[in-house]
């Protein structure tokens, strides 16, 4: 081994620090007690916590989606009425995007996994970290506040004018939205900092786990999207309040103003939405198939991509709105470059399956039905960027089930599969191994029969947010419906394996499946620091051509324990 | 990761005084130019040019980014590019429409 | 990364090395914050930019009905405040606390000035009738000289652009007096000083933001 060489080499002194698998003090044991759990800084905690919150709101909200296709089983009113109806859905879909799609990645399983992806002992902002929950809780309030105010049927995107009547329900729930982008705005900007400030010795940026990547990404967009949301919508709150006027016709605004502002935000949104479920697909995908991953760096930089063409891309939203025609070309040609980043992944992530051992346990199930379900929500979507296609297809069922493809096919597949994939680690137990598969498959089975009918009504006509249709089209409607009825048996299957799982499941082993990467490399459940020691990493968090040892180091300095010293090299980590 | 234990810069007070005292002086230039009567986009130009001028100072020298590390200031940029393309695409649809307001 | 539980001064969290990474962490979670802060006026801006383009005559004629040298007197005021805020991280820098504590409240007197000159302008503001939104209504004499038919939608703009910025001018003078007392108690040092720093930050995009407002909303005519 030679002497530092260049300045950025240091030698540190190591040891090989093996996770014990009985572990007795953990960030269970270490805090108990309600009070204990709601004051916590420790950012484990803080996932788990956003995670109950996350499942909560889909459940609720997913109870509503049960209700609309139960009423849309058949034409007109079958047991509740247009308003309500209207209501239902616009409910469902602010509560599935604010309150489920947008924290659930980045905030519950981001907040878990990221400092210990990093060799951090915490994120950078601890408290923040806590703040951001409870600002995600009081947003939560606000809107439950205005459903006692009769509630708001404007759909999830507040169009005004009908937005800006000075409804109270209205009101409530756009400053719901409002102080909800501050949990937003604080945990990407609590990640950024994180990942550039305390990584472990040895984690450079060449070695950063794609989940890293992927977060830095999600992060970047947050900080540079939300602020522009929270200005728009406090203009919404105040056209409503007092009618400032800017954005209500009315009194002299523009409203396709405001559909750029909301755009500016909400396409971006999608991305805070997908990229980081592209982060754990990457990790569960290299670890199933015990494999490097193929094309590291353009698995990385196409994230970057994504999230840089993400904001240039909003006005394909606007395609019908009175957009200027000069707009609206560079739109759709922009729209289609997004493609390219998109596609890269892809097959990058097949190309890493090719020849790897594969492993097809639950979490790697839901990796193939993403990439399934993903590639025909991206498609689609191109072909709503294309203009001409888009003036036909534009407010039907077809974008209903296109966003339904990326968003549920897409995010929530990736959420199901990074949380069955870290699940041991979270918790120390293991879950079922043959339940998770029959859920998995019956996800896949009722999914694709609610969705798949709803490309074809879509194109044939069926307008969305309809709550009556021709007899044409009941056909479709029905299949739309049981389909819908067996994804909720399937999540109530996944929710009663899980619960059982904590009750009686059977100790986790420290790595149950023998991946590389640097957060498995301590105890299920981990130490309340993360790590007792600290780590230091001087391979690739997906070098499975290594031995484990040289995935357990740490420096040796601070204990004076036994096991062997040894001597490596780390490049220096950047301090800016 | 900490073996250089750099120093904070400390800005003197003659520099912090300098920077203070340019920034009022442009603040009375840009009010003077300003009732100057300039032809139409060029106005509006001159005002621009002296603002991003004060802002520079403040940035800089007040906010320490010339002795920052380059990362900070990359943001600050970062952010004004993001702004800057709000701008021109949202422009890019309202300078380009048939009417100024569509009509219902 | 160093031996981290012996060593450990007072105000170093636990999961920091040292106290510089708990500094530059510090900063550069403001600085991030900052753009933040750029983009939420950004939206502002955008609106401002989009319909001046559209009225330009709108923005010159509605801009008379500003004061320009009250508004010149309090670009004075906020520059004067910025420099008093730099010269108190300095003061933190060189450990002088009795410094540190009389240019916060310096700075705190000059914000004050600032929110009650713009009180005054609002004030005269509203006694004409020129008011944000539903209480739009202007007196016969301001209309012969506003009588374009846009000239709520520029006041909408001009209330909600100086309202948010005054908001945050008020949330730097509630962050200055946490300072001083804090300073007072002996909690700053030239060994820690973050939040005098990263406040200072803060104030200086306050006065950033104000620096391109006052060009753009009395200037233009």
């Amino acid at each position: 081994m030679a002497a530092a060489e260049t300045n950025n080499m240091t030698t540190l002194q190591v040891k090989r620090f093996k996770p014990s698998e009985n572990p007795t003090n953990t960030y269970l044991t270490d805090e108990k007690g309600v009070w204990a759990w709601m004051t916590t800084v420790d950012h484990k905690k803080i996932g788990l916590m956003y995670l109950a919150s996350v499942a909560f709101f889909f459940a609720f909200a997913g109870f509503l989606a049960i209700a609309l296709r139960t009423e849309l089983w058949e034409p007109a009113t079958n047991f509740i009425d247009a308003d309500t109806y209207n209501k239902y859905f616009t409910l469902h879909g602010a509560m599935m995007v604010f309150f489920v799609l947008i924290p659930s990645i980045p905030a519950a399983l981001g907040n878990f996994v990221l400092p210990m992806q990093l060799g951090a002992k915490d994120v950078a902002f601890p408290r923040l970290n806590l703040a951001s929950f409870y600002i995600y809780v009081i947003g939560a309030i606000f809107t439950f506040i205005s459903l006692a105010y009769n509630g708001f049927d404007t759909g999830w995107t507040f169009y005004t004018p009908y937005s800006s009547t000075g409804s109270t329900g209205v009101i409530w729930v756009t400053l719901g939205v409002f102080i909800l982008g501050f949990s937003s705005i604080l945990t990407g900007t609590n990640f950024i900092t994180t990942i550039h400030k305390l990584r472990a010795p040895g984690i450079t940026w060449d070695k950063l786990p794609l989940n890293i990547w992927a977060l830095y990404a999600t992060s970047i967009i947050q900080v540079l999207a939300t602020p522009v949301l929270a200005i728009t919508i406090l203009l919404l709150a105040m056209e409503n309040i007092m009618d400032i006027g800017i954005f209500d016709p009315a009194k002299g605004g523009d409203p396709v103003l405001y559909q750029h502002f909301f755009w500016f935000y909400s396409h971006p949104a999608v991305y805070i939405m997908i990229v980081p479920g592209f982060g754990i697909i990457s990790e569960v995908i290299s670890t199933f198939s015990k494999k490097t991953v193929f094309g590291y760096w353009a698995i990385a930089l196409s994230s970057l991509a994504i999230a840089f063409i993400g904001f240039l891309v909003w006005g394909h939203h606007m395609f019908t709105s009175g957009q200027s025609a000069v707009a609206t070309t560079v739109f759709s040609f922009l729209t289609f470059l997004v493609g390219i980043p998109t596609g890269i992944k892809i097959f990058n992530w097949i190309a890493t399956l090719y020849k790897g051992s594969i492993d097809m346990k639950t979490p790697m199930l839901y990796v193939f039905i993403f990439l399934f379900l993903f590639s025909i929500g991206g498609f689609t979507g191109i072909m709503l960027g294309a203009l001409s296609v888009d003036i036909h297809l534009h407010d039907t069922y077809y974008v209903v089930a296109h966003f339904h493809y990326v968003m549920m096919g897409g995010t929530l597949i990736a959420l199901l599969a990074g949380l069955h994939y870290w699940w041991p680690k979270m918790t120390g137990k293991m879950y079922n191994e043959t339940q998770g598969k029959i859920a998995a498959i019956l996800v896949f089975i009722g999914f694709n029969m609610t969705f798949l009918p709803q490309f074809i009504m879509g194109a044939q006509g069926m307008p969305r947010r309809y709550y009556n249709y021709i007899d044409q089209f009941q056909p479709f409607h029905q299949t739309s419906t049981i389909g819908s009825y067996i994804l909720g048996v399937a999540f109530l299957l996944i929710l009663y394996y899980l619960v059982m799982s904590l009750i009686k499941g059977e100790q986790a082993p420290s790595n149950p499946w023998k991946s590389r990467a640097l957060e498995w490399q301590s105890t299920s459940p981990p130490d309340f620091h993360n790590f007792a020691h600290t780590p230091v990493v001087i391979n690739g968090p997906y070098d499975y051509h290594k031995p484990m040892e040289e995935f357990q180091l740490g420096l040796a300095v601070e204990h004076n324990g036994h096991g062997e010293h040894h001597e490596v090299e780390t490049e220096e980590t950047e301090k800016a | 990761m900490s073996e250089h234990n750099h120093e904070h810069h400390v800005a003197t007070a003659k520099q912090l005084w300098l920077i203070g005292g340019a920034l009022f002086v442009l603040t009375i230039l840009t009010v003077v130019v300003s009732s100057i009567p300039i032809p139409a986009p060029f106005d509006i130009i001159t005002a621009l040019v002296i603002a991003f001028g004060k802002a520079y100072l403040v940035a800089a020298f007040f906010m320490g980014l010339y002795w920052d590390v380059k990362f900070n200031s990359m943001l600050l940029i970062g952010a004004l590019v993001f702004f800057i393309l709000m701008v021109t695409v949202t422009l890019l649809d309202t300078m380009y429409r048939q009417d100024v307001v569509p009509s219902f | 990364m160093a031996n981290h539980s012996a060593s450990h001064p007072a105000h170093v969290q636990h999961h920091f090395v040292d106290s510089d990474q708990q500094f530059e962490s510090a900063k550069m979670g403001m600085w991030v914050f900052l753009v933040n802060e750029i983009l939420f006026f950004g939206g502002l801006f955008c609106a401002y930019i989009v319909f001046r383009a559209w009225y330009p005559d709108l923005f010159s004629q509605a801009a008379l009905e500003l004061n320009k040298v009250w508004g010149g007197v309090n670009t004075v005021v906020l520059i004067g405040s910025s420099l008093t805020v730099a010269m108190a991280i300095r003061s933190a820098q060189k450990n002088q606390i009795r410094g540190l504590r009389i240019n916060l409240l310096i700075t705190i007197a000059l914000a004050c000035v600032f929110m009650v000159i713009k009180y005054f302008e609002y004030e005269h503001k509203l006694h004409l009738g020129i008011a944000p939104g539903m209480f739009w209504n202007p007196t016969p004499e301001v209309l012969a000289e506003l009588s374009h038919p846009k000239a709520n939608i520029f006041f909408g703009i001009y209330y909600m652009m100086t309202g948010v910025h005054g908001l945050h001018v008020l949330v730097g003078i509630g962050l200055m007096i946490w300072l001083y007392i804090r300073a007072g108690k002996g909690h700053f040092n030239s060994e820690y000083y973050t939040p005098v720093e990263i406040t200072g930050l803060y104030w200086h995009l306050v006065d950033l933001i104000w620096i391109f407002l006052f060009p753009l909303l009395y200037l233009i005519e």
